[in-house]
């Protein structure tokens, strides 16, 4: 470390002192919960949470054999792989738009990266009345009859505005300030050399923000995986598990039927799948990088 | 002449697009707000309509603090939110402290072991959690709401960040002069860092305020409940109206907008920092 000699108490025990509460929460509920996940796996766990002996691959084999999963497994990568896109490419639209600092910025400004304070629980009974089939608005204003969350044709697609929505904001700042921070004497040469606004923005900005992309996508991955609380308050997994998702299923099998074995794997497998993906995004933007 | 026809175009006309996408991203909220004033007659009314006829309707209001103890629930969520956000800060600080200041043998393995907890998302944690909590006899009770969310890596780290900013010459002139290091922080580096402290308390408050899963998990008894939970189960009683769930959507998500409004510039900045760094 380069500030090592600058730092005076070499092996005191003051800094151990004060990083032992932050490593004993950080074990306590972070490490310790996901290595007692890992073992409950592949034990065989009473309703208590008692791990009374070891199972093998069973509590996996068990879970693969269920229908309730695949269709999780389904339903969730349907999920990731709409929201994703959906989301960067909604999120970049607006950010690109809004890149020139305007005097009436601040106003739209402020009100795309409102959704982000609006909490789930409150956004997800407001889409409740707003797509309910009869008295909701949607169905009104665009002259449909669809049932929304009590139809499973509809039911993913409502969930699915709804997970949009709740991330547009926070990644529309995010785009925002990467967008601002491209040099502007990159642009005005691009633009000399008679290039177009989309030309600059596929040529120029996309590159240059793709660090930013990369984070989006990957936060954006991780939170889609994990989509469980719509589904709680709104469909309870429903209509015919046409949205149960690995979450979900997760807190179903966990909390309300005790099966913790159970859980542990679809916690697990949750868990392997962000890591597959994030990988996956990591390697796709390194290798864009270096076509360039 | 050419002036203004270059202002129409370049501040007016985008200015105003920008408006109507906002307006147009935002109107589920605006939808919400309005509907929380309509009388159950104008709501089942056909065609279905946007604006209330009036806005001194406060019936749905008032019938969600009688339907839900949603006092109870805001005390709840208060309680909780500075809880959490509190202690989480000042073990962030300790270790940011600790990792500024010092030099010690496996300080870099210590360092990623508490960014590591980044990697491992706490919903999928959420089972076991919940069986350590309850072996700790946490069930329902405020400790257990906030127990999980005391670990803040990003917050350590940007602390640190920041208290590498102080001049250590300052911290070493104060050592040799006997100052220890309580009075180090209290009067050179909390003053120095009471903004960025103050943004991630926000920060903090909210996403605390506005957690779902996990405290609906731990809380068993209505009286424990906070406001996202408690808001929910207007859905379930028999007889509650979507107006009056409107009113409760309205009120659960009231404070946290109210404080990101208030500070907005300020949090949006170090919210994007943050984020960067993971």
């Amino acid at each position: 470390m380069q500030r090592a000699e600058r730092k005076p108490g070499a092996g005191a025990v003051k800094p151990y002192l004060y990083l032992l509460p932050m490593l004993v929460f950080a074990v306590g509920f972070v490490y310790y919960p996901f290595l007692k996940t890992v073992a409950q796996s592949v034990a065989v766990v009473n309703f208590k949470g008692e791990m009374t002996g070891f199972a093998g691959l069973d509590n996996f084999r068990y879970l693969f054999s269920r229908r309730e999963f695949t269709i999780a497994i389904a339903n969730t990568l349907r999920l990731m792989g709409i929201n994703v896109p959906v989301t960067l490419a909604l999120t970049i639209l607006l950010a690109w738009f809004s890149a020139r600092p305007r005097r009436w910025g601040p106003v739209y400004e402020t009100m795309l990266a409102l959704p982000m304070t609006v909490s789930m629980s409150a956004i997800t009974l407001i889409f409740k009345v707003l797509l309910n089939p009869t008295v909701g608005f949607v169905n009104y204003a665009l002259g449909i009859h669809a049932g929304w969350y009590t139809d499973r044709h509809t039911a993913m697609s409502g969930i699915l505005m709804l997970t949009v929505w709740m991330g547009i904001g926070f990644n529309y700042l995010l785009f925002l300030s990467a967008f601002r921070a491209v040099p502007e004497d990159l642009i005005g040469s691009a633009r000399l050399d008679g290039a177009g606004p989309l030309t600059v923005l596929f040529r120029v900005q996309l590159p240059l923000i793709s660090p930013t992309i990369l984070y989006v996508a990957c936060t954006n991955m991780i939170q889609a995986m994990m989509t469980s609380g719509p589904v709680l308050i709104l469909t309870q997994g429903g209509p015919s598990r046409s949205t149960t998702t690995l979450i979900y299923l997760m807190y179903t099998s966990g909390y309300r039927s005790s099966n913790y074995g159970l859980a542990a794997c679809v916690s697990l497998i949750a868990f392997a799948m962000t890591l597959v993906f994030a990988v996956l995004l990591i390697w796709l933007e390194g290798r864009k990088v270096n076509y360039q | 002449m050419k002036k203004t026809v270059r202002y129409i175009r370049r501040e007016l006309l985008p200015g105003l697009l920008g408006v109507c996408f906002g307006s147009l991203l935002l109107f589920p909220v605006f939808y919400g707000i309005m509907g929380a004033f309509k009388t159950p007659a104008e709501f089942n009314a056909y065609p279905p309509t946007v604006f209330p006829s009036s806005f001194g309707n406060l019936d749905n209001f008032r019938t969600v603090f009688i339907q839900v103890p949603m006092a109870r629930y805001f005390l709840n969520s208060l309680i909780t939110a500075v809880m959490t956000s509190t202690v989480r800060l000042t073990v962030a600080a300790l270790a940011a402290y600790a990792f500024a200041f010092y030099s010690f043998r496996g300080e870099k393995v210590l360092f990623f072991l508490i960014l590591g907890t980044m990697m491992l998302p706490a919903d999928t944690l959420l089972i076991t959690n919940y069986q350590t909590v309850s072996r700790l006899g946490l069930l329902d009770t405020y400790l257990g709401i906030c127990i999980v969310a005391f670990v803040g890596a990003s917050q350590m780290f940007m602390l640190r960040q920041h208290f590498m900013t102080a001049p250590t010459a300052v911290r070493e002139a104060a050592q040799l002069d006997g100052c220890g290091d309580l009075r180090f922080v209290v009067s050179i580096l909390l003053p120095m860092s009471l903004p960025v402290l103050l943004i991630l308390f926000v920060q903090s408050f909210v996403v605390q305020w506005n957690a779902y899963l996990w405290p609906l998990l731990v809380t068993n008894s209505n009286s424990m409940r906070t406001v996202q939970v408690g808001v929910t189960m207007l859905t379930s009683i028999e007889g509650t109206n979507y107006e009056t769930v409107l009113a409760g959507a309205v009120v659960a998500m009231l404070p946290a907008a109210l404080l990101f409004a208030a500070m907005r510039r300020s949090l949006t900045r170090t919210m994007s920092q943050g984020a960067v760094i993971g």
